[in-house]
């Protein structure tokens, strides 16, 4: 269970985080969107004690983070990969880790077989792919065997068969009950991973809802073909449709897909497509950060 | 806290700035040697009056000076190197309570400078000791064990003293090159310059300079401005300032 309650964390006047009030409970994933410089690293180092809020509060089984002792069984962090002194083993890097929170070096094993490090242990960190340190990054988060889960980005980096690995140890998790958090400011990579998402932008909550909640609100329109238009137009907008022209088919509004076949069919009017179309995921989450977008570029010219 | 003490020792242990830093000192340690027996072969072909003139011909006054700087880099690099690679994070995130933290560090470098302190300022003593044979003063630093003991805590102290110095600068300005700067102006520059100043306050500000310390604290000195009591107080307000002031920065500052 992780609490963020009204935090706010400025730098010098720059407000990093303001106002942010979300919860994340266990048994989902939850994606933590925003564009870049939203404030979901720093919410996220407010939640793990690294930074201290200018207001508010970050609660992880309901106690702040910096007063749980021995953490690493309560909760797994993945902040930065590159978060790491590249002089030591991989093996060495775990085993530190663990040691202060006094998890065996058995563990430490077991944990590198599990990310697919094991055959790399003794390298260095610094000589590591940015897919591997992600990797090793996840072992320290799993070290502990903790019930938290926070994950900033942490497919960057990643082949496509590490990302398909991450998403599917996201779930697990997830589904054995644990409380997963984790950011990302990829639409399509949490459509694909997180049940809920909380969106961010400019450090303020846009957004708190459900994977289906979110495709459902951005529904755009249905799209109808028939050789009647002019009647089958006047039958639905009789019934409160509008009722646009779209290249030779119509384009429907205000009504679902289901009353327009049931309207045509009264109508006895043939129906040669219905399709729901709604704004991608993608889409839905432009528009939602449109105004909170913080580093833009120029349009480009097509 | 046992286990944050002994996952800090393996943090000291497990990389190889560690194992680079210990073979400089034994390379120091053989510089040491070679110039005292450089020195001892040249008394032995002097006429007599010459060589009551010479210096002794102790190791430890090369690896003094090199092991002070070098402990003082061993114990800067347990932190800077974890801020310099943003390891400072991960830790943090395992051992939250930052006290504790700064304490296991402090613990680990500090009894790892003591030991390797008193190592090498013993080992600086049996070389020069060997190198001398039965030579009589001035060539030979010490006649007995007895009369040398007094000299080689106060520098067993003083480079314990270096390595937590650096440790709590490092704590403070959370930057390896900025630590190197530091102590050496503190070790190298500002000693000299001080004697520049106006008397007495040459003296006066000379006698805290952290490289005149372990004498004054042995009492060596014929007419020492500091107490061998003086001395070990003024070393006392250089660890309590740096620690201090370290802690106060990692508990106020964002990692």
């Amino acid at each position: 269970m992780i609490e963020v309650r009204e935090l706010t964390k400025r730098y010098g006047t720059a407000r990093a985080v303001d106002g942010l009030t979300f919860e994340v409970k266990p048994g989902y994933v939850a994606g933590f969107l925003g564009p870049n410089g939203a404030g979901k690293s720093t919410t996220m180092r407010a939640i793990l004690g690294l930074d201290r809020p200018t207001s508010g509060e970050a609660l992880v089984n309901g106690r702040h983070y910096a007063e749980i002792k021995n953490p690493m069984h309560h909760v797994g962090a993945l902040i930065d990969a590159g978060a790491v002194h590249g002089g030591r083993s991989a093996y060495d890097h775990l085993h530190v880790l663990a040691r202060s929170n006094g998890i065996g070096p058995k563990r430490v094993v077991h944990t590198l077989e599990q990310v697919g490090l094991a055959g790399v242990a003794r390298r260095r960190v610094g000589t590591l792919s940015l897919g591997m340190k992600q990797r090793l990054g996840v072992a320290a988060a799993l070290l502990g065997d903790p019930g938290v889960l926070l994950f900033d980005e942490p497919v960057n980096g990643l082949d496509p068969e590490g990302i398909r690995w991450i998403r599917h140890l996201m779930r697990d998790l997830a589904a054995e009950g644990r409380t997963v958090l984790v950011s990302s400011h990829l639409m399509s990579e949490m459509a694909l991973t997180a049940d809920r998402v909380v969106v961010i932008g400019r450090g303020k909550l846009i957004l708190e809802a459900s994977m289906q909640d979110l495709s459902d609100r951005f529904q755009r329109d249905v799209l109808v073909r028939t050789a009647h238009r002019t009647e089958l137009t006047r039958a639905l907008e009789r019934s409160g449709a509008t009722v646009r022209q779209e290249d030779g088919a119509l384009a429907v509004q205000g009504i679902t897909a289901h009353d327009i076949g049931e309207i045509a069919a009264h109508q006895r009017i043939p129906v040669h497509e219905l399709t729901p179309r709604s704004a991608s995921l993608e889409d839905a989450y432009l528009e939602l950060t449109d105004d909170s977008v913080e580093y833009r570029t120029e349009e480009t010219a097509r | 806290m046992t286990d944050v003490l002994v996952s800090e020792f393996l943090k000291l242990r497990t990389v190889r700035s560690t194992t680079y830093l210990l073979l400089s000192l034994v390379l120091t340690l053989a510089a040491g040697a070679l110039v005292s027996y450089l020195m001892t072969a040249d008394y032995d072909v002097q006429p007599p009056d010459v060589q009551v003139r010479f210096g002794a011909a102790d190791p430890g006054m090369v690896v003094l000076p090199f092991g002070q700087f070098v402990l003082g880099v061993l114990g800067a690099l347990a932190v800077t190197s974890e801020y310099g690679s943003g390891m400072i994070r991960t830790a943090l995130v395992s051992v939250p309570r930052r006290k504790s933290f700064l304490l296991a560090k402090t613990a680990v470098v500090g009894g790892v400078s003591a030991v390797v302190g008193a190592a090498i300022t013993l080992l600086a003593y049996a070389a020069g000791e060997l190198i001398t044979g039965d030579r009589p003063k001035p060539i030979s630093a010490y006649d007995s064990f007895a009369e040398a003991a007094p000299t080689l805590l106060a520098n067993t102290a003083s480079l314990t003293l270096l390595g937590l110095f650096g440790l709590g600068l490092g704590f403070l300005l959370r930057s390896t090159a900025g630590v190197l700067v530091t102590l050496c102006g503190l070790l190298f520059v500002i000693p000299g310059i001080s004697l520049l100043l106006p008397s007495p306050w040459d003296d006066r500000v000379y006698s805290v300079m952290l490289p005149v310390l372990a004498p004054q604290l042995a009492g060596e000195l014929a007419d020492p401005p500091l107490s061998p009591a003086a001395a070990a107080l003024v070393m006392v307000a250089y660890l309590v300032s740096v620690l201090g002031g370290g802690m106060v920065a990692l508990l106020r500052r964002d990692a």
